[in-house]
């Protein structure tokens, strides 16, 4: 974000990593303008919103967001927003935004060289938070409501952990799984969709599938939704990264089965998986799905290659 | 290779490649009308591209499942995005041969397919690609699989020579009934029962008779007993049944008729009549009994009794806390 801001634009720039630093910070007088992130740990951006709106205070706030779907633009402009930038952030497009609301010339006079020092998972977490945020305003147009969507998790985890993970996903719940594998650029990986047994029923209403939800239904209806989501989730990563990805067909890995037998009889042959973790729950539904994208531990050096790349 | 520097010779060979590939490939425009079609598809379909292409696929294939397909292609389209459809969703698209029609025994070709966005310079998708994959093999092999592993579910929880449950099996159903019936509070008994000096028909008789005994007191346990019934081969001579919904009292009933089939009974083998009978113990679940190892004892302490008092009969055991301590 820093990196966008117009050379030679004289403000302060003050950092906060969740809602409540940057509400401490509006109120310690440091912010005249707010680039608001909207998926935050501890407060998220709609909880800035509304408590600067409750305290009436003046702070310009542009969001600047990875979730793109029509929605969340309505509600932070209800919430006062003063405008909505689409992550990424392009340059020319953030000077446009600040030109036509005449921000510019508003700020202090104090000149602040900026090193902005950059952590690769911060990068990596960002091309994840857009790509999830393409995948959420997709599904949320094809079952047509409002998809709920945390910061995702990004981490070079074990096969032990993976298995962790699972668990806290399927909260002890039965679940039903996908798998579709993909490669390009010396990039390879899996992407792993696995949805709560509760999720179905919810998921055939919203979309549309009348009488009774059978084996075949659910089975067309998670091939439907895989589709949607590791489809558009990939797009956004090689679209970032300017790069082409292969995709195999998608396989079901089990269906209404314990997650600790999802993984077994596969011995695996990998020590460690980059790994990136997106959940995904519907605004008042009982869809919980998570999707994740596990990557050969050999991927990483042509992923930092690419993102180095990106940087530049 | 970039467009522009192909030549025609390049052209030629890369039509050749595309219309030997063994995948099908189509692409459709919005309304459907079949713009490429390749020789998979043609020798496959036995309709040639030049028949084909320029009219509508729903005209051409009239089994094609047309909504399922339109909403396939709606969604391609409208997200830009990809999607696969597997042979579980559905075994095929277009109804081909198998390839393999003299040494394949699936009655048709199993197929996976790709639905691919095809976006034009303005942005807009205005074609749609369509791969069809030959997943036959795939599909028959997983298929085997899964009825392999239905096969051998079933051997590995029935008793070989009995075809009862075997023990394992009967004790983990016997488990599950018992933490249904402390769920539910319905009634449920156990009978557990054995053959009278089995071990002198073995000596008598040799041990192929004493299995002709077994699989005889096996028959008749079916025919005594109802299809809620839960029947196992618990060991060498002992056999459990769990009646579900029934109290002692018809438990007992049930047990005597068992018993009174098996006296009448007369095991023919090698030229021998045998005639043998059994002892029945008999338990209903109640307070108190604590695991269903806890279950059998008691029906095992009735099986004794039954031993004690003379063989050949049925005696019904309750449980109390004294019994349970001895």
């Amino acid at each position: 974000m820093a990196r966008a801001l117009p050379k030679g634009w004289n403000v302060n720039l003050s950092f906060a990593s969740n809602g409540v630093e940057a509400l401490k910070a509006i109120e310690a007088g440091k912010g005249d303008i707010l680039f608001l992130d909207l998926n935050m740990p501890v407060m998220d951006g709609y909880e800035v919103l509304q408590s600067l709106h409750g305290a009436g205070m003046k702070t310009k706030v542009i969001v600047v967001s990875g979730d793109i779907q029509p929605e969340a633009y309505q509600r932070v402009m209800k919430l006062g927003a003063l405008t909505f930038i689409k992550k990424p952030i392009i340059e020319s497009q953030l000077s446009e935004v600040l030109d036509a609301h005449q921000l510019r010339g508003t700020s202090t006079t104090t000149i602040q060289h900026l090193e902005v020092k950059t952590d690769l998972r911060d990068v990596y977490r960002e091309i994840a938070n857009v790509a999830m945020g393409r995948a959420a305003d997709f599904l949320a147009r094809l079952l047509g409501a409002f998809v709920v969507m945390p910061i995702p998790n990004v981490n070079m985890i074990e096969v032990a952990e993976l298995r962790m993970a699972l668990d806290e996903i399927a909260a002890g719940d039965n679940v039903t799984a996908v798998c579709q594998g993909f490669i390009g650029s010396g990039i390879a990986g899996e992407a792993l969709l696995i949805f709560n047994e509760s999720s179905f029923k919810d998921i055939a209403e919203l979309m549309k599938y009348d009488g009774k939800i059978d084996e075949s239904v659910e089975l067309e209806l998670l091939m439907d939704i895989s589709n949607v989501l590791i489809g558009a989730c990939l797009k956004g990563i090689v679209d970032q990264l300017d790069i082409t990805f292969s995709q195999g067909h998608p396989m079901v890995l089990g269906r209404h089965i314990k997650v600790a037998d999802l993984l077994k009889g596969n011995a695996m042959k990998w020590k460690q998986t980059f790994a990136i973790e997106m959940g995904y729950r519907i605004e008042n539904r009982k869809i919980n799905c998570d999707l994740l994208l596990l990557f050969t531990e050999d991927s990483m050096d042509a992923m930092r290659r690419h993102v180095w790349h990106l940087l530049e | 290779m970039e467009l522009g520097k192909i030549d025609i010779r390049e052209i030629h060979w890369l039509m050749d490649m595309f219309q030997s590939i063994d995948v099908g490939i189509i692409v459709l425009d919005r309304q459907y009308c079949v713009h490429v079609w390749n020789g998979f598809m043609g020798n496959h379909s036995g309709q040639p591209g030049e028949k084909v292409i320029g009219s509508n696929v729903f005209g051409l294939f009239p089994e094609l499942p047309e909504q399922w397909f339109r909403r396939k292609v709606e969604s391609v389209v409208m997200l830009k995005s990809r999607a696969f459809t597997t042979w579980e969703q559905r075994p095929y698209l277009f109804r081909f041969k198998n390839y393999r029609p003299i040494t394949g025994n699936a009655e048709f070709m199993y197929q996976s397919v790709s639905f691919i966005p095809l976006v034009a310079a303005n942005g807009e998708v205005d074609y749609i690609g369509v791969v069809i994959y030959d997943v036959t093999d795939v599909a028959l092999s997983k298929r085997d699989v899964e009825a392999a592993n239905k096969l051998l579910e079933i051997l590995s929880r029935t008793d070989r020579l009995t075809q009862l449950n075997n023990r394992g099996f009967w004790e983990e159903s016997l488990e599950r009934e018992f933490r249904r019936v402390r769920r539910t509070h319905g009634p449920a008994t156990l009978i557990m029962f054995d053959i009278d000096h089995f071990k002198k028909i073995n000596d008598s008789y040799g041990h192929p008779a004493g299995d002709e005994v077994i699989r005889n007191t096996a028959a008749l346990m079916r025919q005594a007993s109802r299809e809620t019934d839960i029947l196992g081969r618990y060991g060498g001579e002992e056999f459990g049944i769990i009646l579900v919904d029934t109290g002692a009292e018809g438990a007992a009933i049930m047990a005597d008729r068992l018993r009174l089939a098996i006296e009448a009974s007369v095991v023919h083998h090698d030229g021998k009549d045998i005639r043998y009978t059994i002892s029945l113990g008999v338990a209903e679940l109640t307070e108190g009994i604590e695991t269903h190892k806890q279950w059998i004892e008691c029906s095992d302490n009735g099986l004794y009794a039954a031993k004690r008092g003379g063989r050949n009969q049925v005696v019904v055991h309750k449980f109390t806390k004294k019994t349970a301590a001895s």
